[in-house]
């Protein structure tokens, strides 16, 4: 939900920026679009529909986030020559947030590592035995695992933040994917400033 | 009915490129960063 704010927040703002500068906002060419959607779609079935992510099996629900992730990769590395300068620094962190999330899935078994007290802090009322270490949290993406067994836990659920109703766990990726989100709707401007000079200077 | 046909394909021309490029733009990166980053946590644990 904090990425979602993040989209919204940087289209928003690039608004605002367009109509403070009495500029028409302009939004990126992207490429591909169709692959975002063929990487959800597993994702959406693991993880968000009810009605499916309840019998998919712990196995097929990593290689639907590692296979999705992946997909997605692909679709930044395609929309990350842009041609101007601040627009590819967006797809850039994108990409970036993206890597270090895969990076500690893949060196975690293949979900995504959150510590035991991270999830006490955030599901204080989950039903005693719903959740235990080294297993899967309920059907999401995550895998509860004490830090010291953790490779790479700084890279891992670890940022906590307190929301009216529910705290969030989100990760340095997440920060960075978000930043990238927001930079990317955000300052795409038509200035001239923002091309990119073509004579070497 | 027609007429709300009309007035349907009217609204929908005065969409140009620009607004249906904003709203792909939109919807590649929600589910982008919907794939990429946190997810709810634990899906229906709890609930």
């Amino acid at each position: 939900m904090l990425l979602v704010i993040a989209v919204f927040a940087g289209f928003l703002a690039g608004l605002l920026r367009a109509w403070l500068s009495n500029q028409r906002y302009e939004i990126p060419q992207i490429s591909h679009s169709w692959l975002v959607l063929i990487a959800f779609l597993p994702q959406w079935l693991a993880f968000y529909l009810p009605a499916t992510r309840r019998s998919i099996p712990d196995q097929w629900a990593i290689a639907a986030l590692i296979g999705s992730q992946v997909l997605l990769l692909i679709f930044v590395w395609r929309n990350s020559y842009q041609p101007r300068y601040r627009n590819r620094l967006g797809f850039w962190l994108l990409g970036l947030g993206l890597i270090l999330n895969l990076t500690v899935i893949l060196l975690n078994g293949g979900l995504m590592p959150i510590s035991p007290e991270n999830v006490s802090r955030l599901v204080p009322d989950a039903a005693p035995g719903s959740w235990q270490i080294n297993s899967r949290l309920g059907t999401g993406k995550d895998i509860v695992l004490a830090v010291d067994q953790t490779r790479l836990w700084w890279l891992s659920d670890h940022f906590l933040l307190p929301l009216p109703g529910r705290d969030v766990a989100f990760s340095l990726g997440d920060i960075i994917i978000a930043a990238g989100a927001f930079f990317v709707l955000c300052v795409w401007i038509r200035t001239q400033s923002d091309l990119i000079p073509t004579d070497g200077n | 009915m027609e007429y709300k046909l009309h007035q349907l394909k009217l609204s929908l021309a005065s969409l140009d490129s620009r607004h249906v490029r904003i709203a792909l733009v939109l919807l590649s990166l929600t589910l982008f960063v919907m794939g990429a980053g946190a997810p709810e946590m634990g899906g229906d644990l709890g609930r």
